[in-house]
């Protein structure tokens, strides 16, 4: 007995003649595969569909290939000859149209090196400062006191009593508490305290 | 190396990958492995004067095949598209790869042709207003003087007949190049 491959489910039965009255469906079989190639026309292939329309849009797509009308997007090339790169160098290639660039990522890094070799001598000059001989500061007059908006403090003043109408307003009530807190901070930090 | 993957990548994936395979998500896997197998294998390749395209080009038939292979998928395509290319360019001639897939393509068209000849006139011209010259639905209806959904059911005929015939003089088993 003769294996039926996937592909030959739809296509080995006979094949109407032009003129012949399609039945609904054929119709609606005939339909979905308009849309298909519609869309792949658009460049959006769906993924997923019957092994049936798959075969017969492979077929249109040779069609297409062989008639010229299968231009690869520089964009899309690009990509799959990065992709290509990585792959040889034994990185997994990365999915078409989402590649970074080789010489892009070795510019990516440059921040960290630079980043590290500033630690680095930052190590050091601590390293010396340490070994450096000690001078005693002294302190010649007591920090004055902070003023109470730059200190952890209760809400209830700033928010009062919450009335059973308002008692939903939370959100409001947090973002009172955040904007005085945050005009506490800016004032602290404009005035080069820490 | 870039420069000559990005240059041979469209004649690759337009006239060797795509037309074998007809899916262009599988078409671009199988570019992208062939170039990564060339920049792997470039040791192997020697240089004689001849254009580096035919070595590519069979490395890519390979993985076409291997496609098929894997994914159990009938090669009725691939080998509908088998030619008789030279496997290296002549060195007197230094025929690059725009020359090789010029004859490629036409080699193509004359498949596409010949089995275009077999069928019926209006699938041959569903087939040719849709899908070589690309018009839209209602555009090709119109000039085929039927409603869409009847050009649709035209088109879906065609597109059956043709894969019917196409390549049907090939053996599944005997695959050149």
């Amino acid at each position: 007995m003769a294996i039926k491959r996937d592909d030959d489910d739809i296509l080995t039965g006979s094949i109407p003649a032009p003129e012949d009255e399609a039945t609904p469906a054929e119709r609606a079989h005939a339909k979905t595969f308009a849309d298909l190639v519609d869309k792949t026309l658009a460049g959006r292939t769906p993924p997923a569909m019957s092994a049936d329309d798959r075969a017969l849009l492979e077929v249109a797509t040779v069609i297409r290939a062989a008639s010229g009308n299968a231009e690869l997007a520089a964009a899309k090339r690009n990509a799959l000859v990065e992709g290509a790169l990585r792959q040889a160098i034994g990185g997994k290639a990365a999915p078409t149209g989402d590649v970074t660039p080789i010489a892009k990522a070795r510019a990516k890094r440059t921040p960290w090196i630079v980043a590290g070799a500033s630690m680095a001598v930052a190590a050091a000059a601590l390293l010396l400062w340490l070994g450096a001989p000690r001078r005693i500061h002294v302190i010649d007059h007591a920090p004055a006191a902070l003023q109470d908006n730059w200190k952890s403090r209760p809400a209830d003043p700033l928010i009062g009593p919450i009335t059973r109408d308002h008692a939903g307003d939370a959100s409001a009530r947090l973002d009172t508490i955040f904007a005085d807190r945050l005009d506490g901070y800016r004032e602290l930090r404009m005035r080069g305290g820490h | 190396m870039r420069p000559i993957l990005e240059r041979y990548a469209q004649p690759l994936y337009g006239t060797v990958i795509l037309p074998r395979l007809g899916d262009a998500a599988s078409a671009e896997e199988v570019l992208r492995d062939t170039l990564a197998t060339a920049v792997e294998k470039i040791g192997r390749f020697t240089w004689q004067g001849k254009s580096i395209y035919p070595w590519l080009r069979q490395i890519a038939i390979n993985k076409v095949f291997d496609v098929h292979r894997q994914s159990k998928r009938s090669r009725r395509l691939a080998d509908a598209l088998v030619h008789e290319l030279p496997a290296e360019t002549a060195p007197d001639t230094h025929a690059d790869a725009q020359l090789m897939a010029d004859q490629e393509r036409r080699a193509h068209r004359t498949k596409i042709d010949q089995t275009l000849d077999v069928l019926a006139e209006r699938y041959r011209l569903a087939i040719e207003l849709r899908l070589v010259q690309e018009l839209p639905r209602d555009a090709c209806a119109k000039r085929l003087n039927v409603t869409i959904g009847t050009f649709d059911v035209l088109l879906f005929r065609a597109v059956r007949a043709f894969r019917k015939n196409f390549g049907s003089d090939v053996a599944e088993d005997d695959h050149g190049d």
